[in-house]
């Protein structure tokens, strides 16, 4: 009789504690190599922009052929013209300065942000990154603004100045492809599949997915836009943009949202890092192409 | 799936009745860029150069009524729904065109060809020369109000069941549809 009234106990808890799932659409989840030459399968512009050498210049400015360069046409070294994006790598290495030899104790910032014995060089490459003091995978702009913080200066994601000194750390790494392991297992794998759902995940006032447009429209005209490929398009943030100055990957996430009338979130969220964890996947391979410009 | 006999049932205008009350009960999620004392409460991002701090500006549409893409958005997004256009079409094709060019509300262009616009969308089907498809109008309607209700994975906008047009605003589209020779 006790045994029989605790399993009726133990269901009715069971029952009332497992409420419906949230209704939630989502493309359909398509599989991504985590690495740059997977556009082949999805885009096949990757043709276009993987060799500097081989970089169609006609196809640049031809609406028709524009997105099959993937704007790699603005990225360095393609683009060697000075516009604020350089501007914005001295600003980071003057604040970088002024937070690694802050109080004597010369290159603690920079071994915060993961740098070996104060060496930037091939740092960006590795972020995003499971963090240890953090106890979640961060962007190098979350680190920033923490190690920032520890050296008493307040850098919010998606500042200026934050995005100014993740761009000089960056451009230490110019040129180096980006490796980060989404396979092997862990939370950056974890990440990565959340943030492929997440990619997947309609959301906003139009019902759009992220992948509603950049995987199953690929080169086809929005508008005046034409969308182009998720493959090898973080290697190049932060970016230098004419209306929204300096822009790391969060800002246009957010940019993204606000365009497909969606609540944006803040910057560092997990939701995003999720999202940039999976994009980075999909640039693996591709080298940092640092200070880029977009219109 | 079901079957109504007067309009769309009893489809509010602008019905956000579906969405479980998350903002009221427990808030919003702590990522979203809000700031709930302004009427339109979604905030958009300003850069300022040389400074470490982000500025947030209103943005001029409040979309906190709709699923985010944030792990903390618990609510449910509205289903497929299906509805029935009660005759005679009554709608306006000049009033149509013009919510067909408009950025808040059809906005069809975007996706869509249609005539004398340059700078269309290839996304959508070819509405040029609409009418020698002879769809009903029934069809257009529910394809306007709901398109998942045909294609489970549509990319379109579902107009009606989101409370972007109302239905007087899909009878002046279908219209505008069914005028383009």
């Amino acid at each position: 009789m006790k045994l029989a009234l605790l399993l009726l106990l133990a269901v009715t808890a069971q029952s009332a504690t497992s409420a419906p799932a949230p209704y939630r659409e989502f493309d359909p989840m398509e599989d991504y190599l985590p690495h740059v030459k997977g556009d082949m399968s999805l885009s096949g512009s990757y043709k276009n922009w993987k060799d500097p050498a081989n970089l169609d210049w006609r196809m640049a400015g031809n609406p028709d052929e524009n997105w099959k360069l993937n704007w790699k046409f603005m990225d360095p070294p393609f683009n060697a013209s000075v516009h604020g994006g350089h501007f914005a790598a001295d600003r980071g290495e003057e604040v970088f300065s002024e937070l690694n030899r802050k109080a004597g104790r010369m290159g603690k910032f920079a071994t915060c942000l993961g740098a070996r014995k104060g060496n930037l060089k091939g740092l960006r490459t590795q972020f995003p990154m499971y963090r240890k003091d953090l106890k979640h995978v961060a962007g190098l702009e979350e680190v920033i603004e923490h190690c920032a913080a520890k050296e008493g200066r307040e850098l919010q994601n998606g500042s200026y100045d934050n995005s100014a000194v993740s761009l000089f750390v960056a451009s230490q790494s110019a040129g180096m492809p980006i490796k980060i392991n989404v396979t092997s297992g862990g939370p950056l794998k974890s990440a990565y599949e959340r943030g492929r759902k997440v990619f997947h995940a309609r959301a906003g006032r139009l019902n759009l997915a992220c992948s509603s447009c950049h995987t199953y429209q690929i080169g086809l005209h929005l508008r005046g836009t034409v969308v182009t490929s998720p493959y090898g398009d973080v290697a190049h943030y932060p970016v230098y943009r004419t209306r929204y100055q300096l822009q790391p990957l969060h800002l246009r996430f957010v940019e993204c949202n606000l365009a497909t009338r969606t609540q944006p979130l803040k910057p560092g969220s997990q939701a995003y890092t999720d999202i940039e964890v999976f994009l980075t996947g999909l640039t693996n391979g591709y080298p940092v192409s640092v200070p880029s410009e977009r219109d | 799936m079901r079957i109504c006999t007067r309009f769309f049932c009893s489809f509010a205008v602008v019905s956000t009745a579906w969405l479980s009350p998350l903002a009221l009960s427990s808030g919003f999620p702590t990522d979203f860029a809000v700031d709930p004392t302004l009427v339109n409460m979604t905030l958009e991002p300003k850069v300022v150069v040389n400074s470490g701090k982000l500025e947030w500006v209103p943005f001029s549409r409040d979309l906190t009524p709709w699923l985010s893409l944030s792990h903390e958005d618990k609510r449910s997004a509205a289903r497929p729904r299906q509805v029935k256009l009660v005759k005679p079409l009554q709608g306006d094709p000049a009033r149509g065109r013009e919510l067909a060019m408009a950025r808040d509300k059809g906005y069809c262009i975007v996706c869509h060809q249609l005539p004398g616009e340059q700078w269309a969308g290839t996304v959508g089907a070819l509405l040029l020369n609409f009418k020698k498809h002879h769809y009903p109008n029934e069809l257009v309607f529910q394809q306007i109000f709901d398109s998942r209700v045909f294609n489970p994975i549509s990319v379109m906008p579902p107009y009606g069941t989101f409370g972007i047009l109302n239905e007087q605003e899909i009878r002046d589209l279908v219209a505008y549809l069914q005028s383009l020779d």
